[in-house]
């Protein structure tokens, strides 16, 4: 009992030991190995790198005399990566401790401890789980959660404006949200843009979710002929590139472009379709656009889940007498918007954050009652100007942050309500 | 009653054209632009150019000192298969997983990437090219493969709905045989899911096709471009060149599609129905 | 879930190990290049152009064949020509000699980027006016720095087709006898030329269309009034906290822009004409446009097009391009008040301008090969060879001289301060946007006015209120949020 007690013990102390006490040599002598990795890192670079977190550098360069400086910003994202290490060492020393209790509990109970070999098959099978999701966990926390944090630390931070790279930027607390509340001309310009952007990822997703259902609908009709030729041309609008037909769009809209060359030759006068005056004109070329762009992935999605509808449904509908409009309504609609709540949530974030429409469209246009933003900007293009355009990285981390909070909320709790959430094993 | 169907039809491929034309024109005049003789889209009457040529093709092919749409195009197909390949096996895994396993993280976590989907992409950018830099992957077209890839598994929801629709009793007759769970994985999800495969593999496959802002920022180095990054730095006056070139992008996408299209409109339904 | 948490940090650590090799390796690398004498390679950043137009061929072969036997070898950086040198310097991606503007390069500079210069390590120095130098020089902590070497001059030039200028211009445009068409000496001629273009073709054909949106373009509507970007301080050093877009009499200009904008068509006001204006000018549609001179080949390139079009061969189409194709300065005068219409009393014309020139990257590890080759390529030689075949005007004042015509022009201009110079500043990034905005708008309202709409800058006063505004703008973009 003592002795057994004590092997578990020594796992407390050094990971691995315990278990390779008990007999299990290669799995201890792993845990052991990345105890030692750990160490290694811990003392080479790892604490450096903590220090460096909080300092965020403390020599600044000088490349004209050739002195190296601290480069903070490197110094915040190694930062941010040794306590990710050591969040997920601390994780796996907990592991290693309940495994150490696992083989105590089979050695108290006189059952033979199984070999590496053994215990990794029955690891794999039992916790298929966390093998398939090795991987795909590692790779999104490393480039997608990383960067998040990053971000977000960047809008507690003064880089940006004067203070970039090789000079040491330094943690500010609140005070980019500070500024961007007290600055009358930010606010404003914050709450203009956010108005206009709840209006258009509304008008969007629900031009584009429901252009996409009307054509499904429509070559599901059974007296159309040729249903695949028919579906090759929203198709071919796929397979360009977006950024490419937003460029062809921008052209045909301009003043020298084909659509102003035709009104001229009917003697008519030239409309300035995406000009300084276009205002809502643009915001509805932007919709359709968009519309023009997204309408063929939709349709898509659409087309599959309308193929899945139980025919008999609507069978029994028109015994009833139920009209058209009826069954659309009461059949179709809500089988479909049961089905696509998940996509309906992407699909509002993608058109809520949508960069390229009116950066492609109208980019480089300052307004007058706008703080370096027009009246078709977004925000996120607001906060491309901000942060690549005027370098102010800071308050433009600080504006995402408050976007990201935004966007987050309403679609989590969305996603939460969703029946698609709440009852996924309904079709099983 | 006939008269009325005979009617109906008439009407729904009246709007099936209108329809069809509205996606197809602005498509045409890309492929007349990318004929016309001049290079320029100003020496147009409307729509159409003054006379066509294919020197435009020509010049792409041959002209590479500039402009090497060659190693492009090869730089792009080898970033486009790798990370098709990787994206694949990532998101079903992750898609087959959250469906079929119940586990303590699993709403948490499909909150959690829901909530990380969010965040605007590009805000991001900086930290990635610094992890690039760490890592000593600028230059590299791996690093571009890498990051499409990790960040694949973020849109699993059409896949794990596709799984939702598999029956349990199909997994648990398997268990009953005494298959562990790889072996299922292997021998009878796999079978089940070659339409959302197919569906998964299209689009990972087209992504980089289109995307310009990473490539743009990892590839320093002109001939390491990807398509969609060296045609935003075409010249302003060669339009024509940049719309043969995103034809040429277009070409094996369309092809893909129409190949597996009997695949994929099985795959999408079968997975967005019980998302 | 603990064990995929488990997975997590082993990922972790074993990409951290990759990291630290990396790095590592690459230290070593540089270490061991420098330490044994081997061949020394210099990459070089170039812009387009030259590398389109086969000069930075010849110039890297010149080089190296000069330079065979001191073991120093250069190579095109195959970057692109605006890489940003602050995002890849520091990490090692950077170019070690890099051709740049002078807003672009003094940027880099402010923050240390690229090197200061001693102006007596090169040959050229001497032959070089202050002004372009003044383009390449910082104050840090007080004391100047000279941070580049001045190449050559641009600003905005006038293109014409010299076949196109009317039969009787002798007669009816040269009343000051001096062989060369009033209009393009002279901003009211040129305003009644178009005029009566616009009248006589009943609006199929133009005078002048040029980008008014373009603030490289149209700064002469400013600057020729006593505008300016950005003041001096007492120390004559670049002031970004004074905005002088609205100083001295720039409205008046601006409303003579807003009138000739009603001279021209819409395609002025979006960026239909910069891109349009090669081949317009070429058939004729408009009789001259506004471009920088390294677009020249883009001009005579269209208009061969159109005699090729017209029946000649290849070869006779090249050549009758080349003579019939016009670059000018644009015209010298400017009416005192702003009224195009009518003529009066005058003020010079000043542009806006900039000077490309050579910087060497701080993050070199061979500053003093870098230095011989920025030597080399400021070279009378190739110099010379690089305004032959690009067009461009020499900062050097014997090349200068050599080449004559357009060429000695410009350097003239420079040296008698008819070109504005960009500031050298990192806040002049923040101009552009805010100033096109505001002149797109002043053209627009020419339009305005034209189909009835309200306008917006009638007189003097909106004209003020609207530049001040946007003067503001900009100094609120560059000062706002800094901390």
């Amino acid at each position: 009992m003592n002795s057994r007690n004590i092997k578990t013990k020594c796992s407390y102390v050094i990971m691995g030991l315990g278990q390779f006490l008990y007999g299990q040599r290669i799995k201890g002598m792993l845990y052991m190995s990345v105890l030692a990795l750990y160490l290694w890192y811990l003392f080479t670079v790892g604490f450096g790198d903590m220090a460096g977190f909080f300092t965020l550098g403390t020599v600044e360069g000088d490349p004209w005399l050739g002195t190296k400086g601290d480069d903070s910003i490197i110094m915040l994202l190694r930062g941010i990566l040794a306590f990710l290490i050591l969040i997920s060492v601390i994780v796996f020393y907990l592991s290693n401790i309940k495994d150490v209790k696992n083989t105590e509990k089979l050695v108290e109970q006189g059952k033979p401890v199984p070999g590496f070999l053994a215990s990794l098959m029955l690891f794999v099978d039992k916790k298929f789980y966390v093998v398939a999701l090795f991987l795909p966990v590692a790779g999104v926390a490393l480039f997608n959660v990383l960067p998040i944090i990053f971000m977000i630390l960047i809008a507690f931070t003064n880089y940006g404006g004067d203070i970039v790279p090789p000079k040491l930027v330094d943690w500010i607390g609140f005070g980019n949200f500070i500024q961007i509340f007290s600055l009358s001309g930010i606010k404003d310009t914050f709450l203009k843009i956010l108005r206009w952007n709840v209006i258009w990822a509304v008008c969007a997703t629900t031009l584009n979710y429901f252009g996409g259902l009307f054509l499904a609908l429509l070559l599901n009709k059974k007296c159309v002929r040729g249903k695949t030729f028919w579906r090759a041309f929203p198709i071919l609008a796929y397979a360009v590139p977006g950024f490419i037909t937003l460029l062809g769009f921008k052209f045909m809209f301009s003043y020298g472009g084909p659509i102003n060359y035709y009104l001229k030759v009917m003697g008519l006068a030239p409309v300035g379709f995406l000009d300084i005056d276009a205002g809502w004109k643009a915001r509805i070329i932007g919709l359709l656009v968009n519309a023009w762009i997204s309408i063929p992935t939709s349709m898509l999605l659409a087309t599959g889940i309308l193929s899945n509808m139980n025919n008999e449904l609507y069978e029994a509908a028109s015994l009833d007498g139920a009209g058209r409009w009826k069954q659309f309504t009461k059949l179709t609609l809500p089988f479909v918007v049961f089905s696509t709540t998940p996509t309906l949530i992407t699909s509002f974030v993608g058109n809520f954050n949508n960069f390229g429409v009116f950066y492609f469209l109208r980019g480089g246009l300052y307004l007058d009652d706008y703080f370096l933003a027009s009246d078709t900007d977004l925000l996120i293009n607001w906060l491309y100007n901000l942060s690549i355009d005027n370098n102010y990285y800071g308050i433009g981390a600080a504006v995402s942050l408050i976007i990201f909070v935004i966007t987050s909320v309403i679609s989590l709790v969305t996603y939460v309500n969703s029946s698609a959430f709440k009852k996924e094993d309904t079709f099983r | 009653m006939k008269k009325e169907r005979l009617s109906e039809a008439v009407v729904t491929h009246i709007v099936l054209i209108l329809v069809s034309f509205i996606f197809f024109f602005p498509v045409l005049w890309l492929v007349l632009a990318s004929f016309s003789a001049s290079g320029s889209i100003y020496d147009y009457d409307g729509f159409f150019p003054k006379s066509y040529s294919l020197g435009t093709y020509l010049k792409l092919f041959t002209d590479t000192q500039m402009y090497d749409y060659p190693s492009w195009l090869r730089n792009t197909l080898f970033v486009a298969v790798f990370s098709c390949v990787l994206s694949t096996v990532l998101v079903i895994l992750t898609a087959y997983t959250m469906s079929r396993f119940r586990f303590k993280m699993r709403k948490p976590l499909m909150k959690t990437t829901l909530v990380l989907s969010m965040f605007p992409s590009f805000m991001g950018m900086t930290a990635v090219y610094l992890i690039m830099i760490n890592f000593n992957l600028i230059n590299n077209l791996w690093s571009l493969i890498l990051v499409y890839s990790a960040g694949a598994p973020m849109g699993y929801l059409v896949q794990k709905g596709y799984f939702d629709t598999i029956s349990n009793s199909i997994y648990e007759a398997a268990r009953i045989d005494g298959a562990s769970n790889p072996v299922i994985f292997w021998k009878v999800t796999m079978p089940l899911s070659k339409p959302i495969l197919v569906y998964t593999a299209l689009t990972s496959f087209a992504w980089p096709w289109s995307d310009f802002i990473l490539p743009n920022l990892l590839l320093k180095n002109r001939d390491l471009w990807t398509v969609a990054v060296g045609l935003t730095h075409l010249g302003e006056t060669e339009f024509s060149r940049f719309a043969a070139g995103a034809i040429f992008i277009a070409v094996p996408i369309v092809i893909l599609y129409f190949s597996l299209s009997g695949f994929l409109v099985a795959g999408v339904s079968d997975g967005a129905v019980k998302q | 879930m603990k064990g995929l948490k488990n997975a997590f940090a082993l990922l972790l650590i074993s990409s951290l190990g990759v990291c630290m090799t990396a790095c590592g390796s690459d230290n070593a690398k540089a270490a061991a290049d420098s330490a044994n004498g081997e061949v020394i390679t210099l990459r070089i950043l170039e812009n387009d152009t030259a590398k389109q137009e086969g000069y930075l061929d010849e110039l890297l072969s010149a080089f190296n064949e000069a330079y065979k036997d001191k073991g120093i070898q250069a190579v095109d950086a195959n970057m692109e020509e605006y890489s940003n040198l602050a995002e890849n310097g520091p990490y090692g991606y950077g170019p070690d000699v890099l051709y740049q503007a002078n807003d672009k390069l003094m940027a880099y500079a402010e923050d240390k980027h690229i090197l200061a210069l001693n102006r007596d390590d090169f040959e050229c120095a001497s032959l070089i006016p202050e002004e372009a130098w003044d383009a390449f020089t910082i104050a840090v902590d007080g004391k100047q720095y000279t941070c580049a070497i001045p190449v050559n001059v641009q600003e905005p030039m006038l293109f014409y087709r010299k076949d196109k200028l009317p039969e009787d211009w002798e007669s009816q445009w040269d009343e000051d006898g001096d062989k060369t068409p009033d209009f393009l000496q002279n901003w009211n001629s040129l305003y009644q030329y178009s005029q009566q273009i616009v009248e006589t073709s009943d609006g199929q054909n133009y005078g002048l269309v040029a980008s008014c949106k373009d603030l490289y373009m149209m700064a002469q509507f400013d600057f020729s009034y006593g505008g300016y970007v950005f003041g001096k301080d007492e120390n004559g050093l670049t002031n970004a906290e004074d905005v002088g877009f609205g100083k001295g009499d720039a409205a008046k200009g601006m409303l003579g822009l807003r009138q000739f904008a009603g001279l021209m068509n819409e395609e002025c006001i979006d960026d239909s004409i910069s891109q349009n204006r090669y081949a317009k000018v070429a058939d004729g549609t408009y009789f001259c446009s506004i471009s920088t001179p390294d677009t020249y080949v883009l001009f005579h390139d269209r208009l061969a097009d159109v005699y090729k079009a017209e029946g000649s061969s290849d070869e006779e189409a090249d050549q009758k391009a080349t003579e019939n194709l016009g670059m000018v300065e644009l015209p010298r005068k400017m009416p005192a008040d702003g009224d195009l219409s009518k003529k009066g009393d005058t003020v010079d014309t000043v542009v806006m301008g900039g000077v490309n020139g050579y910087g060497i990257s701080a993050y070199t590890e061979h500053r003093e090969a870098c230095i011989e080759f920025v030597n080399f390529a400021t070279s009378k030689e190739m110099i010379k060879r690089r305004a032959e075949i690009l067009g461009v005007a020499p900062t050097r004042s014997d090349v200068a001289q050599e080449m004559g015509g357009t060429t000695s022009m410009i350097f003239e201009s420079l040296n008698a301060g008819h070109i504005s110079l960009m500031p050298s500043v990192k806040a002049v990034d923040q101009i552009w946007d805010p100033m096109g905005t505001l002149l797109s708008d002043v053209a627009k309202d020419a339009f305005r006015e034209k189909k009835g709409e309200t306008v917006k800058y009638a007189d003097e006063a909106s004209m003020q209120e609207a530049l001040d505004k946007a003067s503001k703008s900009i100094y609120d973009a560059i000062y706002t949020l800094s901390n």
